[in-house]
């Protein structure tokens, strides 16, 4: 008879934890026990921990008994081009096989979860950082011989497993694999421990890879508002909320130069402004903390079942800030002002552990809520309406000459979020650019001066501790506070 | 430990003819048993950390065949444990990751080659070298040449490997000489089979002891002058000739024949799959390694047997010698063999190959394809040439479809003891200025990556203190060492610390005490807290009742010591500002303690899960950020990087960017909350506390 060139190649890339190994012993176990040759690698260690690590298995299709004597020389390493079936636990790992070549349109078949953990890198930025990740469902249709792509972390959930076993039991489905699905049922029940569980996972994977069962939902996008009009109509009730009718009056007032202007400019400003002016204060969080629906969210995400008692503990840290934003403007500047002075900004901070679901806890938290008239007066309000006033001024001003210099410097909000130091910090690149690129910049030619501001926001979201921005300005952007002297 | 061994144990006790399932380096071990072993050592690390952690775990089994078992404090001391074989018939192995252990143990491996053996003894390197490698990339083969030890080199299959393991100890008596094998990463992890032998207790042993030393003193037992002298010349005389014979006569090195008899590949045994990867891709072999170019697959890398190179090479028009590494030692030696005999055969290397880094089968493809170009143009090669083509093409269109992706490196683990630490020096460092950062080697090494991305050098295990000898006096700013205290006990004591008390140095160290050598699998040190200690502390750290690093310390004469809870980040920061900033000169160490974290977990999940079957009270604590005060700005990501502290879509309409969220997997280690205080980050989190199997008081407690 005339044998195969080459056995079944098979790569399992994962992340540490999921079961990554005990997949590669199934597929070995269900080999062996038809009597077919395999042989299963595997690069552990400490990217085991936490990082991406790969499984590497090559069979042969054909019984030993069939061989005579002759054994095949498998591989240990998987080689670009030569992958019959890839698994990726994870959509990026996909992408990351895909850019190594090991999908390849004659040969592959890809097996992956739609699912994103998301990298440090994607995590940390200050704005958006994450991996557009619509580009890997992409390319695996146009690089794949055939794909299994569905949430394979949410079928493992719905059945009580991990995810090992819904990507072993799509492989099985997805006729690439040279085994019979009772063989593979057989692997796991020899495993032993939650093998009724990893049997679930593995038949709905299986179920889904054939077509014979729908794969789960997609969780709907997030809702945006992008027209002008539903922007202002949450802006509205936002305000309201916040601080009153007049409030949000105040802000139809300042949208109105806008509202008939460059569409863009306009619903971005408008965006901006609706968050920046419900600011996060100490009366503002106060409100949100102890809101009926926040306890019932936290419920949901800690995931209390039925009556089960929660109780929530909150970190508060107020400190000199927190303290004259809600004085009297003149006394809450004298105050920050002396405490900048010494340095002492961020020395006075009462750390507290406030039990919000408890009686005491919330009664306090609740208090300085109903703080809230005293809002219009006090030295944050003044602070932010300043500078609300001052970026308003820019945005109007450019675009008296360019819309889109006009749209650069109203998206520059964004770079004003957070609390503490952070917020400082935001401030403090906001004001930087101001400076720099629209009270002096360096060119009259508004196309250039716009493309310099985008630049300079990117560089201050993307590494927020300011030496990107700092050569993106051309002159040092230093966040480090003078060494205090002990 | 991290990992139980209980079905591996099953399978060390294999009988005569029974088949062995598993990985390489278990094979290795049970092959060391059929042997007749008496000892074994070592030190862990990847890929050869399962053979020594096996061994400790079956010690009842090992007793009973009377084999002792030492979990060496560093490769140092597991090579001089082969001085047990240079006076007496017994046989013995060591293990460890090379290059770096070998490095380790180079001291005393010169006076153990020097000195030569009388009973067998084999050293099991895990040759880091290549994809997955953790340590700096070298060769181990350098150690072999200027120690004129011999290197076994085996062909990654289970049987051929075992065969290797026994033949190695021959070997080594037959030439008086320590045996070392290499086996890569993939070779140690590799799954197949092996028809077992039967274990032999050894003759020597825990259970048939000797009576006592040689009858009489051999001076020449010692690697001492004027021996040593003497014992140089019997390693070029006497040993390398009787190995060469032994490799000869028992046909370690294989020669596969092939049609085209004019040409001819040498390689190493461990690419030997590899390479029959590459010829099928290019057409001139089968998927069971049948080969049209004759292969002599070298399963013994040093000494190599002249005769066998002429012979395989008399009648050729050209070979190529496949040897992954710089520099090309084995091609050089061929050189010199061919020339020395007038053999006439092109020889082909690295040139044709790349010089560094490992042989891929896509890079032998091309090297073959070259080489085979200029010697052997009617032979067919397109498909080879049309692979090479195809996978260029696809790399070229993911590339285009996908941009950059995000890098994944590894990272602390969920609750992980070490990563508060970095918060708190990355927060004083926003204070105080980025000083230098010594790193060593260990999980910690994860805080050269984001977000913290810290480390000016790191120059081996248990070294970062004394790599900050030289720098601290030059800077005006203090230098920081951080160690784990795997690395501490494993050098750091005396290399970093002891010296820098002698010099009078300053500088800070600060000292992971989180109990293990956590990196390599939770192997126990000799700070370990006391087993008892960790049972009654389940879930929560159990580090503190040990205390031995501290005494060491003192001991030494270490005037300011502090230790600190880690997971008290402003507390850590406090004591490292002052470390930092302090007037008082002279070492400073902040001994760091928080249990490993998968210690810990490993302790307390069996207990919950049984507490929750029973019915009882138990308080399940995960922490969570509030997503309407939550403004995205992921500060608190930048000073954590928590696996389960990620980010999610912003549920406010009018927001664009990201909240963070704490997905499941959270072990409620609290550093969220510390972070948020310490850094004053924002109010955003809180600490759910959900009572499971609530009692009446709880439930009238919730109800106000």
């Amino acid at each position: 008879m005339s044998l195969p060139e080459r056995p079944i190649t098979i790569l399992i890339a994962a992340l540490g934890g999921e079961g990554g190994g005990v997949m590669a012993d199934w597929l070995m176990e269900a080999a062996t026990a038809v009597d077919l040759p395999a042989q299963a690698t595997s690069i552990p260690g400490v990217a085991q921990r936490t990082g991406a690590t790969t499984y590497y298995l090559e069979i042969y299709p054909v019984r030993k008994s069939e061989l005579g004597g002759r054994e095949p020389v498998l591989s240990l390493t998987p080689s670009p081009g030569n992958v019959d079936i890839m698994v990726a636990s994870e959509l990026v790992e996909a992408g990351r096989a895909m850019a190594n070549g090991y999908v390849s349109p004659e040969r592959t078949t890809l097996i992956a979860s739609t699912h994103r953990i998301y990298a440090t890198v994607e995590k940390m930025q200050m704005a958006d950082g994450r991996y557009e990740a619509d580009k890997v469902v992409a390319a695996a249709r146009e690089l794949a011989k055939l794909t299994v792509l569905f949430d394979m972390r949410k079928l493992a959930e719905e059945s009580g497993t991990i995810i090992n076993a819904v990507l072993f039991g799509a492989m099985a489905g997805s006729g690439a694999l040279p085994l019979a699905r009772e063989r593979c049922e057989d692997a796991i029940r020899k495993g032993g421990r939650g093998a009724e569980a990893s049997l679930r996972g593995f038949a709905a994977g299986y179920d889904i890879a054939r077509g014979s069962r729908k794969p789960p939902e997609q969780p709907a996008a997030p809702k945006r508002a992008t027209e002008l009009a539903d922007i202002m109509r949450l802006a509205d009730e936002r305000l309201r909320d916040y601080q009153g009718k007049r409030y949000a009056e105040l802000y139809r007032r300042r949208m109105e130069p806008f509202v008939r202007g460059d569409a863009r400019v306009a619903a971005t400003v408008a965006r901006h402004l609706a968050t920046w002016m419900s600011y996060e204060d100490i009366i503002r969080v106060a409100d949100l903390k102890t809101r009926a629906s926040r306890f019932e969210r936290v419920r949901r995400e800690v995931g209390a079942k039925g009556d089960e008692p929660v109780v929530v503990i909150d970190y508060l840290k107020p400190g000199i800030e927190e303290f004259a934003s809600v004085m009297p403007a003149p006394l809450g500047r004298r105050l920050v002002a002396w405490a900048e002075r010494r340095g002492k900004l961020d020395a006075y901070n009462i750390g507290m552990h406030i039990k919000t679901s408890g009686l005491f806890g919330y009664a306090l938290v609740r208090s300085l809520a109903w703080l809230r008239p005293l809002r219009p007066s006090s030295y944050r309000y003044a602070e932010e309406q300043g500078l609300i006033e001052r970026w308003l001024g820019y945005v109007a001003e450019a675009a008296k000459r360019d819309a889109g210099l006009a749209y650069e410097i109203a998206d520059c909000a964004r770079l004003i979020k957070g609390y503490g130091e952070t917020h400082r910090r935001g401030k403090g690149n906001f004001l930087a650019i101001a400076d720099a690129l629209i009270e002096n910049p360096p060119t009259a030619e508004a196309g250039e001066q716009a493309s310099a501001i985008r630049k300079a926001r990117e560089a201050a979201l993307a590494d927020p501790e300011g030496k990107a921005l700092g050569t993106t300005l051309g002159k040092p952007v230093v966040w480090m506070k003078p060494v205090k002297s002990s | 430990m991290e990992r139980q061994f209980t079905k591996e144990i099953e399978s060390l006790r294999l009988a005569e003819g029974a088949t062995f399932h598993g990985e390489g380096i278990l094979a290795v071990t049970k092959a060391l048993l059929q042997s007749g072993v008496s000892y074994v050592g070592g030190y862990q690390g990847a890929p050869v950390s399962h053979l020594l952690d096996v061994m400790v775990q079956a010690r009842d089994y090992l007793d009973e065949l009377g084999v002792h078992v030492e979990a060496c404090t560093n490769e140092a001391s597991a090579a001089a444990m082969l001085g047990a074989s240079i006076n007496y018939p017994v046989r013995g192995a060591v293990t460890w990751k090379s290059i770096v252990g070998t490095n380790v143990a180079a001291d005393a491996l010169s006076y153990l080659a020097s000195a030569g053996v009388m009973g067998g003894t084999l050293i099991v390197l895990g040759e880091d070298y290549g994809e997955g490698g953790v340590v700096a990339q070298e060769r181990s083969h350098a150690y072999a040449l200027k120690s004129l030890m011999w290197l076994l080199d085996p062909r990654p299959n289970l049987p051929k490997i075992v065969e290797l393991v026994e033949r190695g100890f021959e070997l080594s008596e037959a030439s008086n000489t320590p045996v070392m094998m290499e086996l890569r990463i993939r070779a140690c992890h590799v799954r197949g089979s092996f028809s077992a032998k039967a274990n032999r207790a050894p003759a020597i042993s825990k259970r048939e002891r000797l009576p006592g030393p040689p009858a009489e003193f051999v001076y020449d037992r010692l690697a001492h002058p004027p021996a040593t002298f003497r014992q140089e010349k019997l390693k070029s005389d006497v040993r390398l000739p009787a190995a060469r014979k032994f490799i000869a006569e028992h046909r370690l090195n294989e020669v596969f024949p092939g049609a085209e008899g004019e040409l001819g590949i040498i390689v190493q045994g461990g690419l030997y799959n590899t390479l029959i990867l590459a010829l099928r891709t290019l057409g001139l072999a089968d998927p069971f390694g049948a080969s049209r170019i004759p292969i002599l697959a070298l399963n013994v890398v040093y000494p190599l047997v002249p005769e066998e190179i002429t012979q395989f090479c008399a009648s050729k028009r050209a070979v190529v010698v496949l040897e992954e590494g710089q520099p090309e030692f084995i091609e050089q030696e061929i050189a010199t063999l061919l020339r020395r005999a007038d053999v006439q055969a092109k020889l082909h290397g690295k040139d044709v190959m790349h010089m560094a880094g490992e042989y891929t089968a896509e890079a032998m493809v091309r090297g073959l394809a070259k080489f085979l170009g200029e010697h052997a143009a009617h032979l067919d090669m397109a498909s080879g040439a049309q692979w090479i083509e195809a996978v260029g093409g696809t790399k070229r269109k993911a590339a285009e479809l996908l941009g950059a992706l995000p890098v994944r490196p590894p990272t602390f683990c969920i609750g992980c003891p070490e990563r508060p630490v970095f918060s708190a020096m990355k927060l004083v460092a926003q204070d105080i200025g980025r000083p230098h950062v010594s790193m060593d080697v260990g999980c910690h090494a994860f805080a050269s990556f984001e977000p913290f991305s810290q480390g000016n050098t790191l120059l081996g295990y248990g070294m970062s203190l004394a790599a900050a000898a030289g720098v601290a006096p030059l800077q005006a700013r203090r230098p920081v060492a951080v160690m784990g205290d795997g690395g501490f006990w494993h050098n750091g004591l005396l290399s970093g610390v002891a010296s820098n008390l002698l010099n009078k140095g300053d500088g800070v160290l600060i000292v992971m005490k989180n109990g293990y050598a956590s990196a390599t699998g939770t192997q126990e040190l000799l700070s370990t807290p006391p087993e008892e200690t960790r049972k009654q502390a389940v879930g929560a750290s159990a580090v503190h009742a040990d205390r031995s690093i501290e005494r060491a310390l003192a001991g030494l004469g270490v005037k300011w010591l502090r230790t600190v809870n880690n997971y008290r980040v402003s507390e850590m920061a406090k004591a490292y500002r002052e470390a930092m900033t302090t007037d008082e000169k002279g070492l400073k160490v902040i001994v760091a303690e928080g249990e490993c974290q998968l210690e810990r977990q490993r302790r307390l999940r069996p207990q919950v899960a049984q507490k929750l079957k029973r019915g009882e009270r138990y308080v399940r604590v995960k922490y969570g950020v509030d997503e309407d005060s939550c403004t995205g700005d992921h500060s608190c990501i930048r000073l954590s990087g928590c696996p389960t502290l990620t980010v999610k879509d912003n549920p406010d309409p009018l927001r664009t960017d990201p909240v963070a969220t704490v997905i499941d997997g959270c072990v409620g280690c609290g550093l969220c909350g510390e972070n948020a205080h310490a850094a004053v980050l924002c109010p955003s989190f809180y600490r759910a506390e959900v009572i499971n199997n609530a009692n009446l008081w709880d439930r009238l407690w919730a109800k106000l």
